[in-house]
């Protein structure tokens, strides 16, 4: 380019900078005219002008922020450095990954110093080691000490969040941005909720220590650590000490009055920042200054108390803002430290309770022997204090109980309450507009809505597909080769998709594990792209739980605990930069982290033993608010943010047993966790059920998975090889209605077949040879069958019946159940006795004349298990079984099932087993030990009384399975509903099924 | 002190027109910014960022006699310190580079990316500063002063003995230039 050409393109270049924007375009034209190169110059140059000094300024900071952190991209031990996070007085502190456990971690390299002095060194060591193996959640958890090229450094739990000093300056930049010319930093104030909080937490770490006999010496911001989810860690227990020794060079003395030898004082406080002589000029140094204690000033010997006091100083700027001592150099504010009395917080805030000064003042006290004497005390007033604060703020009350759980709602499924309860169906709003159209076989199992309402992403049984919506047809994706081996279920998250609505989110889970077991250990994390670019996967042993709204970010958990997962992480959406965000404790679980739409605030759902919580907090902090209780919680079925507040949930109807749900929805303040407004129904089913919703980000779609009631049908097949190999199978009624297989007669022609109807049941004897079944009970009111057997004579059909009428949910459990007989030939039921509870009732056959139920007892503890005949009723007590755990009958089955001869018992102690084999005869009891015989739904005996029928949930269904004593396991039948089972003819030569299934499709509902 | 000698005789010797008198004092005046780089980091500050004025300015107190302050001295210390940084970094961000490319080796998992980004963005601009001398040597110095040596306009202009007037259009332009050439890069 010539000089002259590029004086002419500067030229017009700043001419056009300067002129207004309106008549840009005007002048270019005018001054290139037909100079179309320069035309080009100038757009070119206009275009990229306007952030064009930041981007120069950051590619040159953040090198030179590198450059600093020197050893970024190197391996240190077995950790590979990764970036620099920043400093303190005590050295450089970096990102790093463990190479060998593959968790990122901080190391901390101590200053060169340090290491001159061994023996404190290794006391420092010793003292650290001693305060992480504390495992408080208020101190920061120290895995390793390690050295490099001479540097001794720690290998520290990664946190992220902001120190208490950055949060408070934050919070002042915040406050005042216009008083910049306050010569010492002039902070602001947290909320007092926050400061109570965070000062709670710092007492209970400091506690813990102190009970150990640790002092840390350097309380103040710059040591406390704020993580993003409000949680306060204190950092760099011992280093304080470790840091005077190391100037005193070879002073190493146990004795702590020499170690503050008094002719040091001040330089002695931070020798390694004092060293510095950039710093002593600006008077930064002072910083850890202001925090000492007067016996610290003086070079006394040190006990816990000195922790107390600049526990208070911490307390003081926490509620002010302002530090309670200033001055310019260290000989001023040692004084002020020794003789000056701060000014009362309610100086700088009236607000401030009276209470929360006089805490203050008494840390505060120069005498060490008027302070508080232990943090316990001063923790205690604090507590104190904060109560009465959620006192008087009735909407705060929660504000210092942390209680939680990761929701998996599961319905519950009970085979009693296996067949059709639901409602006569009120045909819902031609809103609901129907998406896929799977069938019974092949259901979908979870999709999201695209953010642009463009795409619909959905799993089902075969894989993952993406549509456009409003198109026939779907697209599937091809499952990754890597994949094409293992048997995987995808699981598409409600804030799956990002953004731009061209990529999406996935887990896969091992298609073994039932949804309930789903655990990151077990799952991986893949990207999605809808223009039809192969899945690439994320992470491993990790479970997305959301995509942030401005894409930038996933919310992933990890390490899977006793209730869930244990550790929330954050990674871009490249799935690089992954670090923790938290770590709950053994007994806590943390799930579904997710962005408010305005990125203002989160949710996340936290988890103990009291259930599951869903919590909102600040993105800067502060304490979290709780929208939902456990009691709450637990109802419902899913939960989806809209923007502005407004949640959206499903919730199950409470009236009836028709198995609906309905969309909700209620405005929530975020802040407080108060609904603004009335819960309002979206939607209005009797039939039908919804979950996993997910929104387009006009919040004017909604995107779910429905499901309908389902329905059972019965099949008959020919037994094959010994009752292990099932053929010619066949539908065997035809009805429409919901049919089930109770008994076959003693000849092996004809099931007894069961027909619920809502409210009545009708009972039908079904021959193999005849398409058209006989009544034998045609319309019997008053209740719903739970089970239907022949009785040895064959005279009768035993029947326990749900004493259910429509709208009375809560009715069944707390009454007794009748166990009626039903002459075969037709007839009406007569009472047999009451049950106690539901429980298992079987008959023996001829020549033997046994029957037995099981009841539980009032405890639930245990199950009764007693002979019975059709006519006498109720017979001798036979056992008392304990049972593994408490069952509740609406859940899972207790099992105790006689053999054909009525010699033998088939039991278990609980649904996962293992199954006993009980002699009435005094033979020795076998257990049936089989690998993976848990989750038991259904046991019958084989015709010969050699093997079991027995049907098992599994994470898609249930699966029938032939069991000999032996414990050799055969699968006959697997059913994508959640209730299957098998009865075989007595003649040995056939199997009656149940399978009941039911659709599950995505739908939508617009303009809500 | 010796070096505080040696860099200010060095320093004069290349004012006075000893070009060789510089390629004794990069190395002299390199080491101290690394080291200073390094400490400033230590310091508990709200940001972490290092500010390049500090750095030179306090490389300047320490590495340039303070009994005899020269104006001359001065500017000439910051000239050649802004160019120093510019090559400090660059250095750096092609060692990281390299690193890069060597643990690639080592492990499959590019958990670092992100750094190798920025580093790719210094080496951006100093190729298009390379390019940008040139056409128009004032623009890249002023840049250089600006951003590597973290200079005030004022100073700026009293060093290149122009307006400041003319720095800020010499950086308007300059950086509009240089930001399209390094997206293009």
């Amino acid at each position: 380019m010539t000089p002259e050409r590029w004086a002419q393109i500067e030229a017009l270049f700043h001419r056009a900078v300067e002129c207004d924007a309106s008549r840009r375009a005007a002048l270019l034209d005018r001054a290139c005219g037909s100079d179309w190169e320069l035309r080009r110059e100038i757009d070119a140059l206009l275009a990229s002008e306007a952030s064009a000094g930041d981007h120069v300024q950051a590619a040159v900071r953040s090198e030179l922020h590198d450059f600093g952190f020197s050893l970024v991209g190197e391996i240190v031990s077995h950790y590979r450095v990764l970036d620099g996070l920043g400093g303190g007085g005590m050295g450089l502190v970096y990102r790093a990954e463990d190479v060998k456990l593959g968790r990122q971690v901080a190391l901390k390299f101590l200053p060169e110093e340090s290491a001159k002095n061994p023996a404190s060194l290794a006391r420092f060591e010793r003292e650290a080691r001693s305060a992480s193996a504390l495992e408080h959640p208020n101190i920061c958890s120290i895995y390793e000490f390690g050295e490099h090229k001479g540097r001794t450094f720690l290998v520290m739990q990664l946190l992220e969040g902001q120190t208490l000093r950055e949060l408070l300056e934050s919070s002042k930049s915040e406050s005042s941005k216009s008083n910049s010319n306050a010569k010492s930093p002039d902070l602001g104030t947290l909320s007092l909720d926050q400061a109570l909080d965070l000062a709670i937490q710092i007492a209970d770490g400091l506690d813990a220590a102190h009970r150990k006999g640790i002092i840390h010496r350097d309380i103040k911001p710059a040591n406390i650590f704020v993580t993003s989810l409000g949680q306060a860690k204190i950092l760099d227990f011992g280093l304080a000490k470790l840091a005077r020794a190391a100037t005193n060079e070879g002073d190493e003395q146990d004795d702590e009055r020499r170690d503050y030898g008094s002719t040091r004082q001040a330089r002695d406080v931070l020798p390694f920042a004092i060293a510095d002589p950039l710093l002593s000029r600006t008077g930064v140094a002072m910083g850890t200054a202001g925090y000492m204690s007067p016996e610290q000033a003086r070079g006394e010997k040190l006990d816990v108390r000195t922790d107390l006091f600049s526990f208070g100083l911490v307390l003081y700027e926490m509620a002010t803002g302002h530090r309670a001592f200033e001055g310019d150099t260290g000989p001023a504010l040692h004084s002020a430290i020794l003789t000056q009395t701060p000014v009362p917080v309610q100086q700088w805030n009236a607000q401030l309770p009276a209470r929360l000064g006089q805490i203050i003042t008494k840390a505060l006290e120069k005498n060490r022997e008027v302070r508080y004497q232990t943090v316990a005390e001063m923790r205690a007033e604090l507590a104190a204090l904060a109560r009465k604060m959620e006192r008087r703020d009735p909407n705060r009350w929660w504000a210092m109980t942390a209680a939680l759980t990761a929701v998996l709602i599961v319905g519950a499924i009970f085979w009693f309450m296996g067949r059709r309860f639901w409602l006569p169906v009120t045909p819902s709003e031609a809103r609901f507009l129907q998406l896929t159209i799977n069938s019974s076989e092949n259901p979908v199992t979870s999709g999201a809505i695209s953010p642009d309402g463009k795409h619909l992403a959905y799993a089902d049984l075969k894989g993952m597909h993406i549509k456009l919506i409003g198109i026939e047809g779907a697209q599937s994706i091809p499952t990754p080769e890597t994949l094409k081996k293992s048997d995987v279920v995808w699981d598409i998250g409600f804030n799956a998709w990002l953004p731009g609505g061209d990529r999406f989110l996935a887990n896969t889970h091992p298609a073994t594990e039932d949804q309930t077991a789903w655990s990151s250990q077990t799952s991986s994390i893949w990207m999605f792209s809808a223009a039809g670019e192969g899945p690439r996967k994320l992470r491993d042993n990790a479970m997305a739980w959301s995509v942030s709204p401005d894409g930038s970010s996933i919310f992933f958990g990890t390490n899977k605990g006793k209730l869930g997962e244990r550790e929330a992480w954050v990674m871009d959406s490249n799935g690089e930069q992954a670090h923790r965000l938290y770590e709950a404790d053994a007994k806590n679980a943390i799930c579904c982290l997710s962005w408010s739409p305005d990125q203002e605030r989160y949710t996340y759902i936290s988890t103990d033993d009291t259930g599951d919580t869903m919590l909102s907090r600040d993105r800067k902090g502060g304490p979290p608010t709780i929208l939902f209780p456990p009691s709450e919680l637990k109802k419902m079925n899913d939960f989806v943010w809209l923007r502005g507040g407004q949640l959206i949930y499903s919730l199950p109807e409470t009236e009836g047993f028709n198995n609906a749900c309905n969309y909700w929805t209620v405005q929530i303040d975020l802040k407080t966790g108060q609904r603004a407004d009335r819960p309002r129904r979206l939607t209005n089913s009797a039939s039908f059920c919804m979950s996993g919703g997910s929104v387009t980000s006009d919040g004017k779609r909604l995107a779910f998975l429905g499901w309908s009631p389902g329905f059972g049908t019965a099949y008959v097949a020919d037994l094959e090889a010994g009752g292990t190999r099932i053929r010619n199978t066949r539908r065997f009624t035809l009805q429409e209605d919901d049919e089930f297989i109770g008994d076959w007669t003693p000849d092996s022609s004809t099931v007894i077949v069961g027909a619920d109807r809502g409210d009545h049941y009708a009972l039908y004897k079904q021959s193999l040879d005849s398409d058209s079944p006989e009544p034998i009970a045609p319309s019997v009111s008053g209740g719903l069958l739970t089970g239907a057997v022949v009785s040895p004579d064959a005279k009768w059909i035993i029947a326990l019946v749900w004493p259910v009428s429509p709208g009375q949910a809560a009715g069944p459990i707390s009454r007794p159940l009748p166990l009626v007989r039903i002459p075969i030939a037709g007839g009406a039921p007569e009472l047999i006795f009451e049950m106690a509870s539901a429980g298992p009732v079987s008959c023996a056959k001829a020549p033997s004349h046994i029957c037995v139920v099981g009841e539980l007892t009032a405890d639930h503890k245990r199950m009764i298990v007693t002979f019975f005949d059709p006519i006498k009723g109720r017979g001798l007590e036979l056992a008392r079984v304990d049972l593994d755990r408490y069952i509740d009958p609406m859940v899972d089955n207790t099992f105790c099932v006689v053999s054909p001869d009525g010699t033998r018992l088939a039991m278990t102690h609980g649904p996962d087993g293992p199954i006993e084999i009980h002699s009435l005869r005094g033979q020795p009891t076998k257990t049936i030990r089989a690998k993976g015989l848990d989750k038991l739904f259904a046991i019958s005996w084989a015709a010969d009384g050699k093997a079991l029928f027995v049907a098992r949930h599994v994470r898609d269904g249930t699966e029938l399975l032939h069991v000999d004593e032996q414990g050799n396991t055969t699968r006959l039948w697997k059913s994508l509903g959640p209730k299957c089972f098998g009865v075989p003819s007595p003649d040995g030569r056939r199997l009656a099924i149940y399978d009941w299934r039911r659709n599950a499709n995505m739908w939508m509902i617009e303009k809500f | 002190m010796s070096t505080t000698h040696e860099v200010t005789r060095l320093l004069a010797q290349w004012a006075g027109g000893n070009n060789a008198a510089l390629d004794d004092l990069t190395p002299l005046v390199y080491k101290e910014l690394r080291r200073l780089a390094a400490s400033q980091l230590r310091k508990e500050r709200k940001s972490h960022t290092l500010q390049p004025t500090a750095l030179v300015h306090e490389a300047y107190l320490r590495l340039v006699d303070q009994k005899n302050p020269n104006w001359q001295n001065r500017s000439h210390f910051f000239g050649v310190s802004s160019r120093l940084m510019r090559q400090i970094l660059v250095d750096h961000a092609r060692m990281k580079q390299a690193g890069k490319r060597a643990m690639r080796r080592v492990s499959l998992e590019e958990a670092v990316s992100f750094h190798q980004e920025r580093s790719r963005d210094l080496l951006a601009l100093d190729s298009s500063l390379i390019a940008l001398e040139k056409i128009d040597p004032r623009k890249c110095r002023v840049v250089e002063l600006r951003y590597f040596g973290g200079f005030p306009m004022e100073e700026i202009a009293q060093a290149l003995d122009v307006s400041v007037v003319t720095v800020r259009r010499d950086l308007r332009m300059a950086e509009a230039w240089l930001n399209r050439e390094m997206q293009n890069l």
